[in-house]
């Protein structure tokens, strides 16, 4: 069962492709990550997910409503941020979940429900102009939060926040997706914050997928092993010899080698007098793995 | 299901202290007024406006009798002395200013440019404020079709521009009751006075009690604003900044106000908007800058532009990608 089915989701602007055939799926219970840096093509993905823009190609299915055409019933499974937490700053932060509440009409005793998941309740009567980013930020989930959507869409959610807010930001998405069932779709142009957030990932460059897979997957195929020698020609020969594929990056040689396989190796490196200073596993950040992917341009 | 969004709309237009500022402008202008009023009214009591009013009277009436007057001329003179009599048997002086009055004359002065220009003021922002501000990205994603939103301000505005008539209305009065006679609402009118050539044209005089010139005045100026309301509407939807909105309606209102001064050749002049706003004063019978514009035409053509603006304005609103 999919909470959002995003299909082939194409935007061209006169003759300029902004994205271009964006296809994925938002499943219960799992953060998904958005990748990209800025001006990718992420943003205007998510106001085609929520509505804003309308698509030139491609639908987007919500809860098995089609967004174009049953508009209502598909936004009413949908809880968004898009972009900045805008609120009505000349409005106390319970006006303001008052109002959406009135677009929903749900009760208002949802209002205290959402305050007190992000934790918001003791300064709820105060104007949202007086309010921290981080206060904001937790005030849109709480409205997003309104009327139990069971699709979160969070746009750079850790965008100008410090530490300890994103923190605080991130287990609450995760806390939302195990413990509620949610499916939440997280952008950013951050790869740390994505790869402890998020489930499963898409990588979006220039407004196409460059991969998408579990975070777990994307790393796991990343995977090298680094041995430090005293002699590297000689010892990467070695190596070779044994069928070994490997670079030499100065004294260090890079296999794609499980761990497991490594022992052999090193002893037989130790019995040709080889010096092995250190021998570890390096695990491929996502940003490496985004610039490899993109060809080498930077992320920010 | 508009109500909640009606209640929306209102709570915002209240909370940006647009209503406030509206007020307060009509409230310090018709103190104003009510002060100068007051002036005149000690002014006169100094005169003995008894022994002057019957002194014209017999004159006028003089004149009657000795005949030799163009019929229309004759007309005029008979209706101004039934007026004239009407005041002397109520012991009220003509002249004389009173809060009623003040209330008349409100719709005509603050008609053609006081009134579009605060309903201007209330409605200039009622889109843009949302993009300018961020929060239309929140308004739109929420399970409320885009008609609906906008449908929701449009009632709002037009609630709140019929709320501004109303209640310059309501100031207008108290400001000058209690200094000026409170009384006369059924003191009589005459309108529709019409020049053509060098005659009066005195077919179109009415005569009405005061009160009911007043709701008529009252009732075209309504329909004036909420032609303008919706042309503001569209304004709202059409420019991303308030500024630009408020400062495209206020140069239209004036440029057009010079325009057909200037220029009164320009007989296109007519089908502008502003042409044809004020109601009221071609009601009481100022005639109109251009030919051909009759009440009909005026009220016909406010309503087109209306009917124009909405129709660009739901268009707009309800097709447009929306952008950062």
């Amino acid at each position: 069962m999919t909470a959002l089915v995003a299909s082939h989701l194409t935007k061209v602007i006169g003759d300029r492709t902004i994205v271009d055939e964006v296809s994925f799926e938002l499943r219960p219970g799992e953060v998904f990550g958005f990748l990209g840096p800025n001006g990718a093509g992420k943003t205007t993905t998510i106001r085609m997910l929520v509505g804003l823009i309308r698509p030139t190609q491609g639908t987007v299915t919500v809860c098995g409503y089609d967004l174009r055409h049953q508009f209502e019933q598909a936004m009413r499974c949908i809880g968004c941020i898009v972009e900045n937490p805008d609120l009505y700053r000349f409005m106390s932060g319970r006006e303001n979940l008052e109002h959406f509440a009135r677009m929903l009409g749900v009760a208002a005793t949802e209002i205290e429900r959402v305050a007190a998941l992000v934790n918001l309740a003791h300064r709820l009567d105060q104007r949202v102009g007086t309010y921290s980013l981080g206060m904001r930020q937790r005030l849109g989930i709480a409205q997003a939060m309104l009327g139990n959507p069971r699709v979160l869409i969070l746009d750079e959610p850790a965008n100008g926040l410090d530490p300890a807010g994103i923190r605080e930001i991130r287990e609450l998405l995760r806390s939302l997706a195990a413990e509620r069932g949610l499916a939440v779709f997280v952008s950013s142009h951050l790869l740390a914050e994505i790869e402890l957030t998020a489930d499963r990932v898409a990588i979006i460059h220039k407004g196409r997928i460059l991969r998408s897979g579990t975070v777990r997957e994307l790393i796991s195929s990343q995977r090298m092993m680094e041995i430090r020698v005293g002699e590297p020609e000689r010892a990467a020969a070695i190596l070779r010899d044994r069928g070994v594929e490997l670079t030499v990056e100065g004294d260090d040689l890079l296999a794609p080698i499980e761990e497991a396989a490594a022992p052999p190796l090193i002893a037989a490196l130790a019995e040709s007098g080889i010096a092995v200073f250190h021998a570890r596993s390096r695990v491929h950040t996502l940003e490496e793995m985004f610039l490899e992917a993109t060809g080498g341009e930077s992320v920010d | 299901m508009l109500i909640p969004l009606l209640q929306n709309e209102s709570l915002k237009l209240l909370r940006r202290r647009r209503f406030a500022i509206v007020l307060g402008i009509m409230f310090v202008i018709l103190t104003l007024v009510s002060y100068s009023q007051y002036r005149q009214l000690k002014d006169q009591r100094n005169q003995n406006w008894r022994a002057e009013l019957q002194e014209r009277i017999a004159r006028y009436e003089n004149q009657l009798r000795r005949g030799r007057m163009n019929p229309s001329w004759a007309r005029s003179m008979r209706a101004e002395v039934q007026r004239l009599q009407f005041y002397l048997d109520r012991g009220i002086n003509p002249e004389q200013p009173t809060a009623p009055l003040v209330v008349r004359t409100f719709a005509n002065a603050a008609g053609f440019l006081l009134l579009p220009l605060l309903v201007a003021v209330l409605g200039s922002d009622i889109v843009s404020a949302e993009n300018a501000e961020g929060t239309d990205k929140l308004l739109l994603t929420r399970p409320v079709r885009r008609w609906k939103i906008l449908t929701s301000k449009l009632l709002t505005l037009w609630l709140f521009a019929s709320l501004t008539l109303l209640l310059g209305a309501l100031i207008s009065y108290a400001v000058t009751a209690p200094v000026l006679p409170a009384g006369g609402w059924d003191a009589p009118t005459f309108n529709g006075f019409q020049i053509s050539g060098e005659a009066f044209k005195l077919d179109a005089v009415r005569q009405l009690p005061l009160w009911k010139d007043a709701l008529i005045a009252y009732g075209l100026e309504w329909y004036a604003l909420l032609a303008v309301a919706s042309i503001s509407l569209m304004l709202s939807v059409i420019f991303k900044s308030s500024a630009a909105s408020i400062g495209t309606m206020l140069a239209s209102l004036i440029g057009g106000t010079i325009l057909t001064r200037i220029s009164p050749d320009w007989t296109a002049g007519k089908y502008l908007f502003v042409s044809a706003l004020p109601l009221p004063d071609y009601y009481t019978g100022q005639a109109p800058p251009y030919d051909g514009m009759s009440m009909t035409f005026c009220i016909t053509l406010l309503g087109v532009w209306a009917l124009g603006a909405l129709a660009i304005a739901y268009g707009l609103f309800t097709k447009r990608d929306v952008f950062g």
